[in-house]
């Protein structure tokens, strides 16, 4: 057996724990029986939608917690670094605490889907076994984020000089839940981006517009909930190969981007065309490098290895070592240079010309996020870094549009009304805050401060 | 031709988002070796032992454990080794014997193999009458041996120690010096670091001294009451000559220290006393006193200071 997954269930379910959780089962199972005991349908309806409960409850809630927690409690009880020297392969790691940790939520949750199936079956449930693969994924999704969003906060907090923190684990849920909205929200992605998509998420009803053609909803996102836990338990993976100092090329961290080009911008392939598909997919990818910008660790001595390495022609390497919002930035800006390029005529629609603008705000974002977060005290980086955002959209985009209405406002957001005066104030903004931020990284110079610094 | 070193370390450079920790430290620890790496508190031993570890990679530089690249090879680096951090951790909750079934497992060490294991790492803290008991209901001192029976079930070439006495009472130094002791016995290559010299002395055969995120003084020297480098006597000399330490070498000797008519010679391991003695006669030396002695770690460490 893998010895993270064995120790993991000698310590979350141990048999004494494993009967009181089947006490606590009991009598929440007896008690629907019993309040139902006069239904005329059975008891079944209640206990399929009590197993339900319990399932998300369980698995979702309990299970998330549990996988990040077996990252943080590693770190609180200082067996980290034990567990780093191992000789376990990163894999077998991830997956022994992925699920060796959440071990005993997942005894928990199979009941109550178990109930939920029964209740289903009896009851002539259409499209059961596509529910059950959802709720599945759903939770390996939670979880898997959960786990990320420890590691991820564990490698922030070693280069930041402070102690993990479960708020990483909060702020992966948060993303996750966003990208939940996406995928249950993909019918209404095409109204409003998917926000309203949580609405839509228990009820898988109709068609889903996506690559060209219509699908069944419920079975759609059963398969694209399934493909994002994949992706959320490789993601988890690769950050645990970091953890256990080994070397990840930049390869599955850009596939992922692409797929998840392609997904968002398959919902407007039929209805809107392809460069409407790839303006839509460059806007997906760019968001997604504000959240590698804030999830990669304020590292100033790794960007200069980078820059040295580059500057050497060492791509070998460099490669390891290059920042995680490059990837996106690259490909949301060859997204959207094939969008110009498909568009067919209307070169400079104000659609495509805001996604260009779009790119010269990211790449001035992404200098603000490094110019906070490179500085000498980085635990504060992160909040420095979302209030000069908002400032300088917030403030600076209503002082803007004071003083000169859309194009005034367009110096400071990428607007659809004036597209290259966007671009134009983006790239020069990012010109300015990018030279700050190569001044406060010393990406010039190595490092060369003599100095000890208390060894912990 | 000689053996390659079980430890290199070459040029590491180690730098922190703010300052630099390591500054081109460079030694080598033969096979066998138990190395006392002292230095104040914050002189970056942490830093490297760590980097040694294969659980931070140097800015600059190379490391090399048992023939093994820490950058390259990390988890090679890691199934040759046992390291015991200064601030560890134990599953309190795990009974002794989970606990070093699972670092033995953990290591790679075979499902066939592992009860075996488990029974000698266990033996050799002298844990075995309370390997059901739970970590949690251990002492400090019991705690520190668990901690190392977990870096040694799995048998390394190399044990990275840090700070292993802090905290302990004199008996469980005691046990621990003897433990390390053991270990060396072995043949395991041991890497001691702690900024109390007296702890270290028992079982030290080499010191590396570490200041400022530099090695000071000559690097590795012999020292500590395990060295095995040569006899070294004090002597008292009536009138010393001007070329004293030719006349010494001419017969195999190595003048170490001279105090005005006081001198510390280095004789070749396996000398006898008598005979040394009257190699220095018959050298032409005025003999006043003989007295062998041995190189303390302090004495290392001081004359290392004012090198």
């Amino acid at each position: 057996m893998n010895p993270e997954f064995q120790r993991n269930l000698w310590l979350e379910a141990s048999p004494r724990r494993i009967a009181w959780a089947g006490v606590v089962l009991l009598l929440i199972y007896g008690a629907a029986v019993t309040l139902t005991r006069n239904n005329p349908y059975g008891a079944f309806p209640a206990l399929g939608g009590v197993g339900a409960v319990v399932f998300v409850a369980c698995a979702m809630l309990w299970g998330a917690r549990a996988s990040g927690n077996s990252i943080l409690a590693e770190i609180a009880d200082r067996t980290w670094d034990f567990q780093r020297l191992s000789a376990l392969q990163p894999w077998t790691m991830t997956w022994g605490k992925l699920f060796g940790g959440s071990s005993l939520a997942w005894m928990c949750a199979l009941t109550g889907l178990l109930m939920m199936v029964i209740a289903g079956v009896v009851g002539g449930v259409v499209g059961l076994g596509v529910t059950v693969i959802f709720m599945l994924a759903l939770a390996v999704l939670l979880q898997a984020i959960s786990l990320g969003a420890a590691l991820i906060g564990v490698r922030k907090a070693r280069a930041e000089g402070r102690t993990a923190r479960a708020s990483g684990v909060l702020g992966g849920l948060i993303i996750g839940a966003i990208l939940l909205s996406w995928v249950a929200g993909s019918a209404g992605f095409q109204r409003g981006m998917g926000t309203e998509g949580f609405g839509a998420l228990f009820s898988a009803n109709g068609m889903v517009d996506w690559g060209g053609r219509l699908w069944p909803a419920a079975g759609f996102r059963a398969v694209a909930l399934s493909l994002f836990a994949a992706w959320a338990v490789v993601g988890a993976w690769r950050l645990m190969r970091l953890e256990l100092q080994m070397q990840n090329a930049p390869v599955v961290w850009p596939a992922f981007l692409i797929f998840l080009a392609i997904f968002a911008g398959g919902f407007m392939l039929r209805t809107q065309g392809l460069a409407a598909g790839l303006a839509v997919g460059s806007l997906v990818v760019a968001l997604s490098a504000y959240a590698a910008a804030f999830a990669e660790p304020a590292d100033r001595v790794r960007l200069r290895q980078f820059v040295q390495f580059v500057g050497k022609g060492d791509l070998a390497r460099a490669a390891p070592l290059t920042p995680a919002p490059l990837a996106p930035l690259l490909i949301a800006t060859l997204l959207v240079l094939a969008a110009f390029a498909t568009s067919n005529g209307s070169l400079m629609t104000p659609e495509l010309g805001q996604a260009g603008a779009l790119i010269a705000f990211l790449l001035r974002d992404l200098g603000v996020i490094a110019l906070f977060r490179m500085g000498e005290r980085p635990q504060r980086g992160d909040f420095s870094a979302v209030v000069a955002l908002g400032l300088l959209y917030g403030v600076g985009g209503s002082i803007g549009w004071a003083v000169g209405r859309e194009a005034g406002g367009a110096l400071f957001a990428p607007l659809a009304h004036a597209p290259l005066i966007s671009l134009m104030s983006g790239l020069v903004q990012a010109a300015v805050v990018w030279a700050l931020a190569g001044k406060r990284i010393g990406l010039s110079a190595p490092p060369s401060v003599p100095a000890s610094v208390p060894a912990t | 031709m000689t053996a390659a070193p079980m430890i290199d370390v070459r040029g590491v450079v180690y730098d922190y988002p703010t300052a630099r920790a390591l500054h081109g430290v460079s030694f080598t620890v033969e096979a066998g070796a138990v190395l006392a790496m002292v230095g104040p508190n914050g002189a970056g031993k942490t830093t490297l032992l760590r980097c040694m570890a294969a659980l931070d990679n140097p800015t600059e530089g190379e490391i090399t454990v048992a023939g093994l690249d820490t950058r390259t090879d990390p988890r090679g680096v890691h199934a040759a080794i046992g390291y015991l951090p200064d601030f560890f951790g134990l599953y309190e909750e795990l009974s002794v014997r989970q606990a070093l079934t699972y670092a033995a497992r953990s290591r790679g060490m075979s499902p066939a193999d592992t009860p075996k294991a488990v029974e000698e790492a266990a033996a050799r803290v002298q844990l075995t009458d309370r390997i059901e008991m739970r970590a949690g209901e251990l002492s400090r001192g019991l705690k520190q041996r668990l901690a190392i029976a977990q870096t040694i079930v799995h048998r390394p070439r190399v044990l990275l120690l840090d700070e292993p006495a802090a905290g302990l009472d004199p008996e469980a130094r005691r046990s621990l010096s003897d433990l390390i002791l053991r270990l060396a016995g072995e043949g395991m290559t041991i890497v001691v670091s702690s900024h109390i010299l007296a702890e270290l002395e028992d079982y030290s055969t080499r010191m590396l001294m570490i200041r400022d995120g530099a090695v000071a003084g000559g690097g590795v020297v012999a020292a500590g009451s395990g060295a095995r480098d040569g006899l070294r006597v004090s002597v008292s000399l009536t009138d010393p000559p001007e070329d004293l330490a030719d006349r010494l070498a001419a017969i195999g000797v190595t003048l170490e220290r001279q105090e005005g008519d006081e001198v510390l010679l280095l004789a070749p391991d396996g000398e006898d006393d008598a005979a040394l003695l009257a190699r220095l006669i018959g050298a032409g030396l005025k003999v006043r006193a003989f007295q062998p002695t041995r190189l303390t770690l302090e004495d290392a460490y001081l004359a290392e200071v004012t090198r």
